[in-house]
Protein backbone atom coordinates (compact mmCIF):
# COMPACT_ATOMS: atom_id res chain seq x y z
CA UNK A 1 0.00 0.00 0.00
CA UNK A 2 2.99 2.26 0.11
CA UNK A 3 3.10 5.04 -2.40
CA UNK A 4 6.79 5.36 -3.16
CA UNK A 5 8.70 8.53 -2.34
CA UNK A 6 8.44 11.09 -5.11
CA UNK A 7 5.41 9.47 -6.70
CA UNK A 8 2.94 12.05 -5.46
CA UNK A 9 3.09 15.58 -6.85
CA UNK A 10 3.81 18.15 -4.16
CA UNK A 11 0.27 19.50 -3.90
CA UNK A 12 -1.16 16.03 -3.27
CA UNK A 13 1.58 15.17 -0.76
CA UNK A 14 0.73 18.32 1.17
CA UNK A 15 -3.02 17.68 0.87
CA UNK A 16 -2.77 14.21 2.49
CA UNK A 17 -0.40 15.48 5.17
CA UNK A 18 -2.91 18.18 6.08
CA UNK A 19 -5.63 15.52 6.40
CA UNK A 20 -3.39 13.17 8.38
CA UNK A 21 -2.09 15.57 11.02
CA UNK A 22 -5.38 16.26 12.83
CA UNK A 23 -6.12 12.51 12.87
CA UNK A 24 -2.75 11.89 14.53
CA UNK A 25 -3.25 14.71 17.03
CA UNK A 26 -6.67 13.34 17.94
CA UNK A 27 -5.17 9.85 18.25
CA UNK A 28 -2.45 11.03 20.64
CA UNK A 29 -5.02 12.80 22.84
CA UNK A 30 -7.23 9.70 22.90
CA UNK A 31 -4.27 7.46 23.66
CA UNK A 32 -3.26 9.61 26.63
CA UNK A 33 -6.82 9.56 27.94
CA UNK A 34 -7.15 5.76 27.63
CA UNK A 35 -3.81 5.10 29.33
CA UNK A 36 -4.50 7.61 32.10
CA UNK A 37 -7.82 5.91 32.83
CA UNK A 38 -6.45 2.37 32.84
CA UNK A 39 -2.78 1.37 32.90
CA UNK A 40 -3.77 -2.21 32.11
CA UNK A 41 -4.71 -1.04 28.62
CA UNK A 42 -1.01 -0.63 27.86
CA UNK A 43 -0.26 -4.38 27.44
CA UNK A 44 -3.29 -4.69 25.12
CA UNK A 45 -1.96 -1.77 23.11
CA UNK A 46 1.35 -3.66 22.95
CA UNK A 47 -0.32 -6.74 21.51
CA UNK A 48 -2.42 -4.93 18.92
CA UNK A 49 0.48 -2.66 17.96
CA UNK A 50 2.87 -5.62 17.90
CA UNK A 51 0.72 -7.33 15.33
CA UNK A 52 0.77 -4.24 13.11
CA UNK A 53 4.59 -4.40 13.26
CA UNK A 54 4.65 -8.12 12.47
CA UNK A 55 2.00 -8.28 9.75
CA UNK A 56 3.06 -5.15 7.90
CA UNK A 57 6.57 -6.57 7.52
CA UNK A 58 5.40 -9.80 5.87
CA UNK A 59 5.41 -9.50 2.12
CA UNK A 60 3.35 -12.34 0.75
CA UNK A 61 2.83 -13.56 -2.82
CA UNK A 62 -0.66 -13.46 -4.24
CA UNK A 63 -2.68 -14.84 -7.13
CA UNK A 64 -1.87 -11.90 -9.41
CA UNK A 65 1.82 -12.82 -9.54
CA UNK A 66 2.88 -9.91 -7.36
CA UNK A 67 3.55 -9.49 -3.66
CA UNK A 68 1.86 -7.39 -1.05
CA UNK A 69 1.63 -7.24 2.70
CA UNK A 70 -1.21 -7.34 5.22
CA UNK A 71 -1.73 -4.31 7.45
CA UNK A 72 -2.76 -5.79 10.81
CA UNK A 73 -4.67 -2.65 11.75
CA UNK A 74 -8.13 -4.17 12.33
CA UNK A 75 -7.43 -5.62 15.78
CA UNK A 76 -6.16 -2.34 17.14
CA UNK A 77 -9.10 -0.53 15.58
CA UNK A 78 -11.59 -2.88 17.26
CA UNK A 79 -9.92 -2.51 20.67
CA UNK A 80 -8.96 1.18 20.64
CA UNK A 81 -10.69 2.79 17.66
CA UNK A 82 -9.23 4.12 14.41
CA UNK A 83 -7.49 7.25 15.77
CA UNK A 84 -5.21 5.43 18.21
CA UNK A 85 -4.50 2.96 15.41
CA UNK A 86 -3.37 5.78 13.16
CA UNK A 87 -0.70 6.76 15.71
CA UNK A 88 0.75 3.21 15.75
CA UNK A 89 0.64 3.10 11.95
CA UNK A 90 2.45 6.42 11.73
CA UNK A 91 5.30 4.93 13.81
CA UNK A 92 5.56 1.85 11.58
CA UNK A 93 5.34 3.89 8.39
CA UNK A 94 7.97 6.35 9.65
CA UNK A 95 10.33 3.43 10.37
CA UNK A 96 9.72 2.05 6.89
CA UNK A 97 10.25 5.44 5.22
CA UNK A 98 13.49 6.13 7.07
CA UNK A 99 15.16 2.73 6.97
CA UNK A 100 13.51 0.63 4.27
CA UNK A 101 12.76 3.15 1.51
CA UNK A 102 9.16 1.89 1.59
CA UNK A 103 7.11 5.02 1.29
CA UNK A 104 8.86 8.27 2.13
CA UNK A 105 8.55 11.43 4.14
CA UNK A 106 6.65 13.44 1.51
CA UNK A 107 4.14 10.62 0.87
CA UNK A 108 3.92 9.64 4.56
CA UNK A 109 0.73 11.68 4.95
CA UNK A 110 -0.96 9.78 2.13
CA UNK A 111 0.23 6.45 3.49
CA UNK A 112 -0.99 7.31 7.00
CA UNK A 113 -4.40 8.21 5.57
CA UNK A 114 -4.74 4.88 3.72
CA UNK A 115 -3.25 2.46 6.25
CA UNK A 116 -3.81 4.38 9.47
CA UNK A 117 -7.05 6.27 9.00
CA UNK A 118 -9.49 5.16 6.32
CA UNK A 119 -8.72 1.42 6.52
CA UNK A 120 -9.10 1.22 10.31
CA UNK A 121 -12.12 3.54 10.12
CA UNK A 122 -13.86 1.19 7.67
CA UNK A 123 -13.06 -1.84 9.84
CA UNK A 124 -14.25 0.01 12.92
CA UNK A 125 -17.54 0.94 11.21
CA UNK A 126 -18.20 -2.74 10.44
CA UNK A 127 -17.31 -3.69 14.02
CA UNK A 128 -19.55 -1.00 15.54
CA UNK A 129 -22.51 -2.02 13.40
CA UNK A 130 -22.16 -5.70 14.41
CA UNK A 131 -21.00 -5.21 18.01
CA UNK A 132 -24.40 -5.29 19.70
CA UNK A 133 -26.04 -7.80 17.34
CA UNK A 134 -26.18 -11.58 17.62
CA UNK A 135 -23.34 -11.98 15.11
CA UNK A 136 -20.48 -14.11 16.43
CA UNK A 137 -17.79 -12.01 18.12
CA UNK A 138 -14.87 -13.65 16.32
CA UNK A 139 -16.64 -13.35 12.97
CA UNK A 140 -17.10 -9.64 13.67
CA UNK A 141 -13.35 -9.27 14.35
CA UNK A 142 -12.58 -11.26 11.20
CA UNK A 143 -14.75 -8.97 9.05
CA UNK A 144 -13.39 -5.80 10.64
CA UNK A 145 -9.77 -6.87 10.03
CA UNK A 146 -10.34 -8.07 6.47
CA UNK A 147 -12.24 -4.90 5.53
CA UNK A 148 -9.63 -2.65 7.15
CA UNK A 149 -6.91 -4.38 5.12
CA UNK A 150 -8.82 -4.24 1.84
CA UNK A 151 -9.96 -0.63 2.25
CA UNK A 152 -6.38 0.46 2.87
CA UNK A 153 -5.48 -0.68 -0.63
CA UNK A 154 -8.60 0.81 -2.19
CA UNK A 155 -7.63 4.17 -0.69
CA UNK A 156 -4.07 3.84 -2.00
CA UNK A 157 -5.57 3.25 -5.44
CA UNK A 158 -7.75 6.33 -5.05
CA UNK A 159 -4.81 8.47 -3.92
CA UNK A 160 -2.80 7.47 -6.99
CA UNK A 161 -5.80 7.84 -9.31
CA UNK A 162 -6.46 11.38 -8.08
CA UNK A 163 -2.85 12.33 -8.75
CA UNK A 164 -2.69 10.48 -12.09
CA UNK A 165 -6.04 10.62 -13.90
CA UNK A 166 -6.01 8.70 -17.18
CA UNK A 167 -6.21 10.70 -20.39
CA UNK A 168 -9.32 8.76 -21.38
CA UNK A 169 -11.80 8.22 -18.57
CA UNK A 170 -10.00 10.42 -16.04
CA UNK A 171 -9.82 9.54 -12.37
CA UNK A 172 -12.39 6.73 -12.62
CA UNK A 173 -10.55 4.72 -15.20
CA UNK A 174 -7.15 5.06 -13.54
CA UNK A 175 -8.79 4.19 -10.20
CA UNK A 176 -10.12 0.96 -11.71
CA UNK A 177 -6.65 0.22 -13.01
CA UNK A 178 -4.91 0.84 -9.68
CA UNK A 179 -7.56 -1.25 -7.90
CA UNK A 180 -6.60 -4.02 -10.30
CA UNK A 181 -2.99 -3.78 -9.13
CA UNK A 182 -3.51 -3.27 -5.41
CA UNK A 183 -6.90 -4.51 -4.27
CA UNK A 184 -7.22 -7.73 -6.26
CA UNK A 185 -3.80 -8.86 -5.02
CA UNK A 186 -4.96 -8.05 -1.53
CA UNK A 187 -8.17 -10.13 -1.37
CA UNK A 188 -6.59 -13.48 -0.33
CA UNK A 189 -4.22 -11.72 2.07
CA UNK A 190 -7.09 -9.83 3.69
CA UNK A 191 -9.02 -13.05 4.28
CA UNK A 192 -6.07 -14.83 5.90
CA UNK A 193 -5.23 -11.75 7.96
CA UNK A 194 -8.81 -11.55 9.22
CA UNK A 195 -8.80 -15.18 10.32
CA UNK A 196 -5.41 -14.92 12.05
CA UNK A 197 -6.37 -11.77 13.93
CA UNK A 198 -9.70 -13.31 14.97
CA UNK A 199 -7.65 -16.16 16.47
CA UNK A 200 -5.42 -13.66 18.29
CA UNK A 201 -8.56 -11.98 19.63
CA UNK A 202 -9.73 -15.35 20.94
CA UNK A 203 -6.50 -15.70 22.94
CA UNK A 204 -6.93 -12.21 24.37
CA UNK A 205 -10.48 -13.14 25.42
CA UNK A 206 -9.18 -16.27 27.11
CA UNK A 207 -6.22 -14.67 28.89
CA UNK A 208 -7.45 -11.20 29.79
CA UNK A 209 -11.22 -10.83 29.36
CA UNK A 210 -11.34 -8.13 32.08
CA UNK A 211 -9.51 -5.57 29.97
CA UNK A 212 -11.90 -6.10 27.04
CA UNK A 213 -14.84 -5.70 29.41
CA UNK A 214 -13.41 -2.50 30.90
CA UNK A 215 -12.72 -1.01 27.48
CA UNK A 216 -16.25 -2.10 26.45
CA UNK A 217 -14.90 -3.75 23.31
CA UNK A 218 -17.90 -6.08 23.25
CA UNK A 219 -20.93 -6.35 25.61
CA UNK A 220 -19.82 -7.97 28.87
CA UNK A 221 -22.16 -10.96 28.48
CA UNK A 222 -20.63 -11.84 25.10
CA UNK A 223 -17.05 -11.67 26.40
CA UNK A 224 -17.83 -13.63 29.58
CA UNK A 225 -19.66 -16.32 27.62
CA UNK A 226 -16.74 -16.70 25.18
CA UNK A 227 -14.14 -16.69 27.99
CA UNK A 228 -16.08 -19.30 29.97
CA UNK A 229 -16.48 -21.38 26.86
CA UNK A 230 -12.81 -22.03 26.42
CA UNK B 1 -16.20 -30.93 22.63
CA UNK B 2 -12.86 -30.75 20.82
CA UNK B 3 -14.18 -29.30 17.57
CA UNK B 4 -16.09 -26.59 19.34
CA UNK B 5 -13.04 -25.63 21.39
CA UNK B 6 -10.50 -25.47 18.60
CA UNK B 7 -12.75 -24.38 15.74
CA UNK B 8 -10.89 -21.12 15.06
CA UNK B 9 -7.48 -22.81 15.20
CA UNK B 10 -8.62 -25.39 12.65
CA UNK B 11 -10.04 -22.70 10.36
CA UNK B 12 -6.80 -20.70 10.60
CA UNK B 13 -4.59 -23.66 9.75
CA UNK B 14 -6.84 -24.64 6.82
CA UNK B 15 -6.85 -21.04 5.53
CA UNK B 16 -3.06 -20.78 5.69
CA UNK B 17 -2.64 -24.16 3.96
CA UNK B 18 -5.11 -23.08 1.25
CA UNK B 19 -3.18 -19.84 0.82
CA UNK B 20 0.06 -21.78 0.31
CA UNK B 21 -1.66 -24.28 -1.98
CA UNK B 22 -3.17 -21.55 -4.15
CA UNK B 23 0.25 -19.86 -4.37
CA UNK B 24 2.00 -23.08 -5.44
CA UNK B 25 -0.71 -23.82 -7.99
CA UNK B 26 -0.94 -20.34 -9.56
CA UNK B 27 2.83 -19.85 -9.58
CA UNK B 28 3.22 -23.11 -11.49
CA UNK B 29 0.75 -21.81 -14.09
CA UNK B 30 2.31 -18.36 -14.51
CA UNK B 31 5.74 -18.61 -16.07
CA UNK B 32 6.39 -14.90 -16.36
CA UNK B 33 5.28 -13.92 -12.86
CA UNK B 34 8.03 -12.00 -11.07
CA UNK B 35 6.31 -11.60 -7.71
CA UNK B 36 7.43 -8.00 -7.52
CA UNK B 37 5.86 -5.77 -4.90
CA UNK B 38 2.50 -4.24 -5.78
CA UNK B 39 4.00 -0.93 -4.56
CA UNK B 40 6.55 -1.12 -7.37
CA UNK B 41 3.92 -2.08 -9.96
CA UNK B 42 1.72 0.83 -8.84
CA UNK B 43 4.64 3.22 -9.17
CA UNK B 44 5.53 2.11 -12.68
CA UNK B 45 1.87 2.40 -13.73
CA UNK B 46 1.77 5.92 -12.28
CA UNK B 47 4.89 6.75 -14.30
CA UNK B 48 3.18 5.44 -17.44
CA UNK B 49 0.11 7.60 -16.80
CA UNK B 50 2.26 10.66 -16.18
CA UNK B 51 4.21 9.94 -19.37
CA UNK B 52 7.50 10.28 -17.52
CA UNK B 53 10.22 7.63 -17.25
CA UNK B 54 10.24 5.93 -13.85
CA UNK B 55 13.87 6.87 -13.26
CA UNK B 56 12.95 10.54 -13.55
CA UNK B 57 10.85 10.42 -10.39
CA UNK B 58 13.24 11.78 -7.82
CA UNK B 59 12.33 11.77 -4.14
CA UNK B 60 10.81 15.05 -2.96
CA UNK B 61 12.52 14.56 0.38
CA UNK B 62 16.01 13.01 0.27
CA UNK B 63 15.83 9.41 1.35
CA UNK B 64 18.22 6.72 2.54
CA UNK B 65 17.82 3.55 0.51
CA UNK B 66 19.08 0.22 1.87
CA UNK B 67 22.20 -0.58 -0.19
CA UNK B 68 21.05 -4.13 -0.92
CA UNK B 69 18.11 -6.49 -0.68
CA UNK B 70 19.94 -8.33 2.09
CA UNK B 71 20.08 -5.27 4.29
CA UNK B 72 16.47 -4.43 3.49
CA UNK B 73 15.25 -7.91 4.44
CA UNK B 74 17.30 -7.73 7.63
CA UNK B 75 15.58 -4.52 8.64
CA UNK B 76 12.17 -6.00 7.81
CA UNK B 77 13.01 -8.98 10.02
CA UNK B 78 13.98 -6.56 12.78
CA UNK B 79 10.60 -4.85 12.50
CA UNK B 80 8.78 -8.17 12.80
CA UNK B 81 11.02 -9.26 15.69
CA UNK B 82 10.22 -6.12 17.68
CA UNK B 83 6.50 -6.80 17.22
CA UNK B 84 6.93 -10.47 18.10
CA UNK B 85 8.87 -9.74 21.29
CA UNK B 86 6.21 -7.31 22.53
CA UNK B 87 3.36 -9.70 21.73
CA UNK B 88 5.12 -12.64 23.42
CA UNK B 89 6.01 -10.55 26.46
CA UNK B 90 2.42 -9.40 27.00
CA UNK B 91 0.88 -12.84 26.51
CA UNK B 92 3.38 -14.21 29.03
CA UNK B 93 2.59 -11.39 31.45
CA UNK B 94 -1.16 -12.09 31.20
CA UNK B 95 -0.65 -15.80 31.61
CA UNK B 96 1.41 -15.23 34.72
CA UNK B 97 -1.25 -12.93 36.18
CA UNK B 98 -3.94 -15.47 35.45
CA UNK B 99 -2.09 -18.36 37.10
CA UNK B 100 -1.38 -16.35 40.23
CA UNK B 101 -5.00 -15.32 40.82
CA UNK B 102 -7.16 -18.38 40.27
Amino acid sequence: MHIMEGFLPLQWAVFWWVLALPCLAFGVIQLKRILAADREALPLLGVTGGFIFILSSLKLPSVTGSCSHPTGTGLSSVCFGPWVTSVICAIVLLFQSLFLAHGGLSVLGANIISMGVVGPLAGWAIYRSLRGTGVNMYFTVFLACAIADLCTYIVTSLELALAYPAEVGGVTSSFVMFVGIFAITQVPLAIVEGIVLALVFKYIVQLKPEILVRLKVFPEAKIRAAAGDA
Amino acid sequence: MMWHRYRLEVIAVVAILCFCGIFLYTSSLMDGAEYAGSDTLGASRAAELAGVAEEDFGPLVPQWVPPSGEIESGLFALQAAVGGIVVGWVFGYWRGQKNRSP
